[in-house]
């Protein structure tokens, strides 16, 4: 029992490097993904993003990773840290899921909604604030739960280029105890649990948006 | 007042309206005629939603526009609706409650729309738009939807927003309804004036309107 709880400590030292890669990579992906679904209402611009979340999302994260963390040196003369190319890497990821989301919720809106509040003489940046956003984020509150969720276990992946997250952790302890089991289900209920955790908080946060719940 | 001079409004080449040219001074104006006939595309170009192919259109009085579906926005209390748009030009909300006492709906006003009824709806939708004091109220297709009851009350509701000096332009298939409250009535047919009349210097103004139809 004891050496059961050292090594579920043990195991949950990645735990931290973990959250800071998905918070980061989620911030970065939101950024850029609102950036995107934005820039979409510019025709010139449309090709180009079509382009880049195509490219995105045909590609394996885990050659994105690789190409962020070993190319940058020769493309940039920058040496990247493990961190930076993960947030790099998985932020760029998912900024493409999250502007489709952000798209597939903007169409949702009536077309209307825009003219009833233009009929009100609402200015645009409140209309949007207030009017459309708050509408928008309700729409895809689901899809990007299950976003931060794949996220989440997409940062595992930084295992590969070296990141000691709970994977990396998990794997340290095997090679250390000639056993892979325990790390491994250790490492399972660490993630498992994550997400138990996601959806609940997504689950509160729909609760508390019951405007519609007849509609 | 409202001038049109040979409005032009055309989708995919096909025209909507088609030269149109009216005067519209303070009154109850009914816009009538079947589906497609222009009556919607008419109103929205009035309130700005369209822009013209040609001719022009003068109205240098506020207006205030109900939506067919009402639009209300979902997330917003009956009160945030009646009052973000005012509080956000800084007007007066000093009328919100005296409009919902006399729209009968001072007990919704915590309420959001998904807990309304349609004529319930309705009302806010029109006292939404009054906030912004217009002079001049554009209604879509204010009786679509909602039981004959309802119609009733409607009638007497819009009444009693000309009594307040609002000039209004109602668009309805609903040939009862539009005779009842209108001053003058305007049939519309593939984008072009086929009758314009003063309900009340003709008999049977309905069968008048259907026999145009």
């Amino acid at each position: 029992m004891q050496e059961l709880i050292s090594n579920f400590l043990f195991v949950g030292t990645g735990l931290a490097f973990t959250l800071k890669l998905l918070i980061g990579g989620l911030l970065l992906g939101v950024s850029l993904g609102g950036l995107l679904s934005v820039l979409r209402y510019n025709k010139i611009c449309i090709p180009l993003i079509n382009g880049i979340i195509s490219v995105i999302r045909g590609t394996p994260l885990i050659l994105q990773l690789s190409v962020v963390y070993f190319m940058t040196p020769t493309i940039a003369g920058i040496k990247l840290n493990i961190f930076s190319a993960g947030i790099i890497a998985f932020g760029l990821n998912s900024c493409a899921y999250i502007a489709e989301i952000l798209r597939a919720g903007i169409e949702t809106i009536s077309k209307n909604q825009f003219e009833a509040a233009k009929t009100l003489q609402i200015p645009s940046f409140y209309m949007w604030r207030d009017i459309i956003l708050p509408q928008v984020i309700k729409n895809i509150l689901p899809a990007m739960i299950n976003e931060i969720i794949a996220l989440l276990k997409e940062t595992a992946l930084i295992s590969t280029i070296g990141g000691v997250d709970i994977m990396r952790s998990a794997q340290m302890l095997a090679a250390e105890q000639f056993t892979y089991f325990i790390p491994l289900c250790l490492a399972g209920a660490y993630y498992y649990a994550l997400v138990l955790l996601i959806e609940y908080i997504g689950k509160k946060i729909e609760q508390k948006g019951i405007y519609d719940k007849n509609a | 007042m409202i001038k049109m001079h040979n409005v032009c409004k055309l989708f995919n080449n096909v025209p909507v309206l088609n030269n149109i040219n009216l005067i519209i001074e303070q009154s109850i104006v009914g816009l009538a005629g079947p589906s497609g006939s222009g009556k919607s595309t008419l109103l929205r170009c009035i309130q700005k939603l369209e822009v013209l192919d040609s001719g022009s259109i003068e109205c240098n009085d506020s207006t205030g526009f109900v939506f067919q579906d009402f639009q209300l926005f979902p997330h917003m209390t009956v009160w945030e609706n009646l009052t973000y748009a005012p509080k956000l030009k800084n007007k007066t909300q000093d009328q919100s409650d005296s409009l919902l006492e006399s729209l009968g709906i001072a007990s919704k006003k915590n309420d959001y729309p998904s807990n309304l009824s349609g004529g319930q709806k309705q009302r806010v939708a029109l006292a939404r738009s009054l906030m912004m004091n217009p002079r001049i109220l554009l209604c879509d297709e204010p009786t679509s939807g909602l039981d004959v009851a309802t119609i009733v009350d409607v009638v007497e509701l819009l009444q009693s927003v000309r009594d307040m000096g609002i000039t209004m332009i109602i668009a309805s298939h609903n040939l009862d309804f539009l005779t009842k409250i209108s001053d003058r009535i305007i049939l519309l047919k593939n984008g072009k004036i086929i009758v314009d009349i003063n309900p009340k210097e003709i008999d049977e103004p309905t069968n008048y309107l259907k026999s145009n139809y």
